[in-house]
C-alpha cells in the first residue's frame, strides 16, 4: 500500500525491466519511478550577503539573453531578409533553436562559420564569400549583418568588408543587384547589453539605413519590441478599428506564426513580414509609436531627428490605463476619432473585471520579464486589485524602475525593484516572501513548482506550453485574455472547487 | 566515387564545392563524403560551436558539479535546460523540498563578461565567481569551468585560476577549454572535452590517489558505459541489461553521473562504447594509457542491442555470462515482439530519411530496416570518415548521404525523396512539417527513452505517431473547396 502511495503507480526501474510484456503504447520516462539522490544531505540556505546580484561576480539564471539574438528577430520579422552572423556556427544555431522552441516555426539565419583561422586573421573572407552563398542561392531581398562577440573582438571592419563585398558582387553580377538586395549592419556584441538593446540597436539601424522622407503617407509607424505575432496582430487590428493605415516595423505576425499550405516556395520563406518599400516609407509617416521604450527607442528617435516624425515612446499597451495612453495618442497624433467599437472592448474588459476582483484583490504577485513587458505586467496587476510585492527585469533599465515607482505611487505600494538582476535573486526574494501568484516566462516553471506559487506564463521566452505565441496581452483584448488566464489560474490553485460553483 | 549527375542537388549549383560532401552508400566499396572539414560560410549550415559539442553534449549531463561558464550570459542561457540530459541528482530548493530539474539542468551560471573584463581581463572575475558559486550552492561535487568564443579570445588563463580555487575550496576544479570557433561542428568540442578531461584526471589520481578504486575494491566484471548521456533516461534501460549480465557499472561517462565516480573511469575493466563519435577519444587514451580496452556497441534496436550484449559477454569470455546473455535476448524479445510486430506492420515499406548529428545516422540504420522500413536518405552534422565508414556497412546500397547538410538541401531531399517519416532535430522540425513531412525529435526524442530493447517500443511508436498523424491526410488534401 506505502509503496504504491509513494510511486504513484509508476514502475520502479527493476520493476519496469522485470515486466513480463511491454505494452504497444510503449512506457516513457514518466511513467517510471526515478528515486531522486540530493546532492547533499539537507538543505542548506545559501550565504545571505551574496545573493544580491550586486555582491556577485556571476549571473545565476540569467534573465536575458545575448545581444544578436534581438537582431535576429528583427530580422526575423522582415519579408525575404535573412539575418547574417559574423561569427562562430553556435552564435547562429542557439538563437535558432530558441526561435524555433518559441515560435514553432522554421527560421532561416545565415553563419559565417567562424573557425580557428578566422580568430587568427580577421572573418573577411568568410563574410565576403558567406554573402556571396547566402545571395546566390536564396536571393534574399535584404541582408541583416549582425555581429557577435567574437567579431568585435577581432574587430572585423564590417563597414569596409561590406564595401568589399558590394565591388566583388557587382563584378559578379552587375550593378542591378543592388535593386535586389540591401544590406543592414548591426554591431551587437553581447558582452555591452542584452537582446533587448539588440532589437533596439535593430531598430534603428534599419531605419538609418533605408528610411527616406519624401510626401507624407499620413501612415503611423509601429515598432512593437518583442512581443508576439498575436500581439502585433491585436495592433493591427486597434489600427483598422480606428481607420489607420500602419506600418509595423520587424512584423513577426507574417513571418513567425504562419499556415501550412502546400505548396510552399523554395527555398523557404513565410509570405509576411515588414515589405522593404514600407521601411523606407517610414521616414515620411506622421509618427512613431515605439511600444516597449528599451526595445525600439532608438529607432523612434532617430526618426524623430532626422525625418521630425514625432516619437511616441512606450509603455507597452498592456492593460486599461496604458492601453488607453495609446489609444489616446493615435487618436490625437491621426485625429481620427477613438471609435464606438473600441469603447466597446474596453467595456468589455472592464467589466470581466468588475466580474472577477473578489478573486484578484490583495494576491500578491512576483513578476519577471522583459522592462516594458515587466513594468506594464506590474501596471495590470495594480488594476485587477493585485499586488506586485517583486518586479525584476533581466535588463537594465531606468525607464522600468521609473514606470514602477509612477505605478507603485498611484496604488500605494512599495515594491521589490530588481533592475537587471538575475532570475537566482528574484527567486530568493519569492521564496522569503508570500507570494501567491507568478507572472513570468517558462524560465520561472521551476520556481513557481519549488515556491509553490502557481504561473502565468509572460513575456519572453514562452516554450513550454503551445499558443503563446499566437494570443495577445495587447490592447483590451489581449488585457481580457491575460486577466481570464490570471483569474483560472488562481480559481484552480487557489480556491476550493465548491467556491466557484456560483 | 564522385556523386552520379542524376543525384546532384539543383541547390547546389552555385556552390558546387557542396557536391563532394555527397554520396550513395555501398556496402562492398564504401562511398565516403567528404566530412569533418570547414563549413561553406553562408550555405545556412545546421552546425553548432564547439561549446556546444563541450558542454552542451558531454560536460552538461555531469550530474552534481558546479558548472561554471566564462562567457557573456547570452552563451549558458541557451544551454540552460535544453538538452534533455536527465539526472537522479538534485539539489535543495529549500528546507526538505527538492528541486524541480535535476541539478545539471536546473540553474545557469555564467561570470558575464561584460566590456570591461573583456579589455582588462575576466580572470579575476572567474576566480570570484567560481569562489562565490561555491557558497551558494552547496553542495557539488566540484567545479567545471566552460571557456566560450569570448573568453577564448581574451585569452584568460582559466587553468591558473582553477588551481587556485581548487586549493581554496579542496575539491576538483577542471577547465574545458573549447571556444566556440575552434574546429569546424561541435564535434571538436567533444574531442577536446575527451582530452582535457582525460589529462585532468590522470593528473588529480595521481596527486590525489585516495579518489581511486582500491585493488580490494575492484571486480572482475567492473564496466564503464562510455558515450551515454541518459536522454530522456535511456539508462533505465540501458544498465539493467549490463547488470542482469553479471556487470557491475562502476560509472556512465557521462549522463547523470556522479563526479567522484567519473575519476574513477580507469579502473575499470571494460568500456562499452556507445556513442563512437564523441567518445571514442577517451576509450583510446584509456586502451593506451591504463589498458582498458573497449568495445564499440550500439544500443539501439533488437538485433544491434543482441550483439552488444553477445560482445561483452563475449570479451568476459565466461561461458556463464555468454549463457546469461542468450537467456537475456531471449526473453527481452519475447517481451517487445508484439508491440514491435504492431508496428512492422504498420510501418512497413514506408519511406524515412535520417539526419542526426552523426553516429544515430548508423545506429538507426539497422533500427529501421528492423521495422521494415526503407532509408531513403542519411545526413550528418559533424560526422567524419569513420562514421560515413559504419553508414555504408550497414544501410543498404544506394541511400544518398549528405555531410553537414545546409537547410536547402534539406529542403531539396524531402522534395525529392519523400520520405513518410524524417527522423530529425528541433531547428529542423518545423522546416520539415512546412513541406508536410513528420519528424521524430531524434536528438531529446518525442516520448523515450529509446534505447535498447524495450526503448525501442518508444521509438517505434513516435514513428508510427508521425506517419500516421490524421493532420498529413488534411495537408494534401488541396481539393477541400
Amino acid at each position: 500500500m506505502t509503496t504504491s502511495l509513494k510511486l504513484n503507480g509508476r514502475l520502479t526501474i527493476e520493476e519496469l525491466n522485470a515486466l513480463p510484456e511491454i505494452p504497444i503504447e510503449g512506457i516513457t520516462y514518466d511513467q517510471m519511478y526515478i528515486e531522486k539522490e540530493p546532492i547533499c544531505p539537507e538543505y542548506q540556505a545559501p550565504d545571505q550577503d551574496i545573493i544580491p546580484l550586486s555582491n556577485r561576480s556571476f549571473v545565476m539564471d540569467p534573465g536575458r539573453i545575448c545581444m544578436p539574438f534581438g537582431a535576429m528577430w528583427a530580422g526575423v520579422g522582415v519579408h525575404k531578409c535573412i539575418p547574417f552572423v559574423q561569427g562562430a556556427q553556435g552564435c547562429t544555431t542557439y538563437p535558432r533553436y530558441t526561435f524555433c522552441r518559441i515560435f514553432r516555426e522554421p527560421v532561416s539565419i545565415a553563419t559565417a562559420s567562424f573557425h580557428e583561422e578566422t580568430a587568427v586573421f580577421g572573418g573577411r573572407k568568410n563574410f565576403i564569400e558567406g554573402l556571396r552563398n547566402l545571395i546566390i542561392r536564396y536571393h534574399p531581398e535584404v541582408i541583416a549583418i549582425v555581429t557577435v562577440c567574437s567579431s568585435e573582438i577581432i574587430g572585423d571592419d564590417m563597414e569596409g568588408f561590406l564595401e568589399e563585398a558590394r565591388d566583388s558582387l557587382e563584378e559578379e553580377f552587375g550593378p542591378k543587384i543592388f535593386d535586389e538586395v540591401k544590406f543592414v549592419i548591426i554591431h551587437t556584441p553581447s558582452f555591452v547589453g542584452s537582446h533587448v538593446e539588440g532589437y533596439n540597436r535593430a531598430a534603428a539601424a534599419f531605419l538609418k539605413t533605408l528610411a527616406k522622407r519624401s510626401t507624407p503617407n499620413n501612415k503611423v509607424n509601429i515598432i512593437p519590441g518583442m512581443i508576439t505575432p498575436g500581439d502585433i496582430r491585436e495592433i493591427k487590428h486597434i489600427l483598422k478599428l480606428m481607420d489607420i493605415e500602419g506600418a509595423i516595423l520587424f512584423d513577426i505576425s507574417g513571418t513567425l506564426d504562419c499556415p501550412l499550405r502546400l505548396p510552399q516556395s523554395m527555398p523557404y520563406y513565410p509570405k509576411g513580414g515588414t515589405r522593404v518599400e514600407e521601411i523606407v516609407d517610414m521616414g515620411s509617416s506622421l509618427a512613431t509609436f515605439a511600444l516597449c521604450h528599451d526595445a525600439g527607442e532608438a529607432g523612434a528617435t532617430y526618426l524623430e531627428k532626422r525625418f521630425r516624425v514625432p516619437a511616441m515612446i512606450g509603455p507597452m499597451p498592456l492593460g486599461i490605463r496604458y492601453t488607453d495612453s495609446f489609444i489616446k495618442n493615435l487618436s490625437e497624433i491621426t485625429g481620427k476619432p477613438i471609435t464606438d467599437e473600441i469603447k466597446d472592448e474596453r467595456g468589455i474588459l472592464i467589466d470581466a473585471m468588475a466580474d472577477t476582483f473578489h478573486y484578484t484583490m490583495g494576491v500578491r504577485v512576483a513578476i519577471y520579464g522583459d522592462p516594458d513587458i515587466a513594468a506594464a505586467a506590474a501596471r495590470f496587476s495594480c488594476e485587477l486589485g493585485m499586488l506586485p510585492a517583486i518586479i525584476g527585469s533581466g535588463t537594465e533599465s531606468k525607464q522600468f524602475v521609473k514606470d514602477i515607482w509612477e505605478t507603485a505611487h498611484e496604488y500605494d505600494f512599495e515594491p521589490v525593484i530588481l533592475n537587471g538582476s538575475d532570475m537566482f535573486e528574484w527567486e530568493e526574494h519569492i521564496k522569503k516572501n508570500k507570494i501567491d501568484l507568478i507572472l513570468g516566462s517558462s524560465k520561472a516553471v521551476n520556481i513557481s513548482k519549488e515556491a509553490n506559487a502557481p504561473l502565468v506564463r509572460i513575456g519572453f521566452p514562452i516554450y513550454d506550453r503551445v499558443g503563446y505565441q499566437r494570443r495577445a496581452y495587447v490592447g483590451y483584448r489581449g488585457g481580457e485574455y491575460l486577466l481570464d488566464l490570471i483569474v483560472n489560474t488562481l480559481l484552480e490553485s487557489k480556491f476550493p472547487d465548491d467556491r466557484v460553483h456560483q | 566515387m564522385a556523386i552520379p549527375e542524376e543525384y546532384k542537388l539543383k541547390c547546389d549549383f552555385t556552390i558546387p564545392e557542396r557536391y563532394k560532401h555527397h554520396a550513395l552508400s555501398n556496402g562492398k566499396e564504401p562511398n565516403i563524403p567528404a566530412s569533418n572539414i570547414k563549413t561553406i560560410p553562408g550555405d545556412m549550415t545546421e552546425r553548432g560551436c564547439a561549446f556546444a559539442g563541450n558542454r552542451g553534449v558531454i560536460g552538461g549531463p555531469i550530474g552534481d558539479c558546479l558548472q561554471v561558464v566564462h562567457s557573456p550570459a547570452g552563451c549558458v542561457w541557451y544551454q540552460w535546460g535544453t538538452r534533455r540530459n536527465l539526472s537522479a541528482i538534485y539539489s535543495w530548493a529549500g528546507p526538505g523540498v527538492l528541486c524541480n530539474d535535476s541539478h545539471n539542468r536546473r540553474h545557469a551560471i555564467s561570470t558575464d563578461l561584460l566590456e570591461k573584463d573583456v579589455v582588462f581581463g575576466g580572470m579575476e572575475k572567474l576566480e570570484k565567481a567560481c569562489l562565490e558559486a561555491w557558497r551558494l550552492v552547496p553542495g557539488a561535487a566540484g567545479i567545471l569551468i566552460f571557456t566560450t568564443c569570448t573568453s577564448g579570445l581574451i585569452g584568460d588563463d582559466c587553468h591558473a585560476v582553477a588551481r587556485r580555487v581548487e586549493k581554496e575550496i579542496g575539491k576538483p576544479v577542471f577547465v574545458f577549454d573549447a571556444p566556440g570557433f575552434c574546429g569546424v561542428s561541435q564535434s571538436i568540442g567533444h574531442h577536446h572535452f575527451n582530452n582535457q578531461f582525460y589529462e585532468q584526471i590522470t593528473e588529480y589520481r595521481e596527486k590525489h590517489p585516495e579518489v581511486c578504486m582500491k585493488e580490494e575494491e575492484k571486480g572482475p566484471y567492473d564496466i564503464a558505459i562510455v558515450g551515454d548521456f541518459n536522454m530522456d533516461w535511456d539508462l533505465a534501460f540501458i544498465k539493467p541489461l549490463f547488470e542482469k549480465l553479471g556487470c557491475r557499472i562502476i560509472l556512465v561517462f557521462t549522463g547523470g553521473e556522479h563526479f567522484e565516480n567519473l575519476i574513477k573511469l580507469p579502473d575499470v575493466k571494460l568500456n562499452v562504447l556507445h556513442c563512437q563519435r564523441s567518445c571514442t577519444y577517451i576509450s583510446k587514451l584509456l586502451s593506451q594509457g591504463f589498458d582498458v580496452p573497449y568495445v564499440n556497441v550500439s544500443l539501439f534496436g533488437l538485433e544491434q542491442t543482441a550483439e552488444a550484449l553477445r560482445e561483452v559477454a563475449g570479451f568476459f569470455g565466461s561461458e556463464d555470462m555468454k549463457q546469461k546473455a542468450e537467456q537475456i535476448i531471449e526473453q527481452e524479445l519475447k517481451v517487445v515482439s508484439p508491440a514491435i510486430d504492431f508496428y512492422r506492420e504498420k510501418l512497413s515499406g514506408k519511406r524515412v530519411g535520417i539526419y542526426v548529428g552523426g553516429p544515430r545516422v548508423w545506429h538507426w540504420q539497422r533500427v529501421m530496416q528492423e521495422l521494415g522500413m526503407k532509408v531513403v536518405f542519411g545526413m550528418c552534422t559533424f560526422a567524419h570518415n569513420d562514421d560515413y565508414e559504419k553508414i555504408n556497412a550497414r544501410a543498404e546500397d544506394g541511400v544518398f548521404l549528405v555531410d553537414a547538410p545546409n537547410e536547402f538541401e534539406i529542403e531539396e531531399c524531402l522534395e525529392r525523396f519523400k520520405p513518410d517519416l524524417f527522423l530529425t532535430g528541433l531547428k529542423e522540425k518545423y522546416l520539415c512539417r512546412k513541406f508536410g513531412v513528420p519528424t521524430v525529435n531524434s536528438h531529446s526524442y518525442e516520448k523515450g527513452p529509446y534505447a535498447c530493447f524495450r526503448g525501442m517500443v518508444n521509438f517505434a511508436r513516435d514513428i508510427y505517431q508521425g506517419v500516421y498523424a490524421p493532420v498529413w491526410k488534411f495537408v494534401r488534401d488541396n481539393d477541400f473547396i
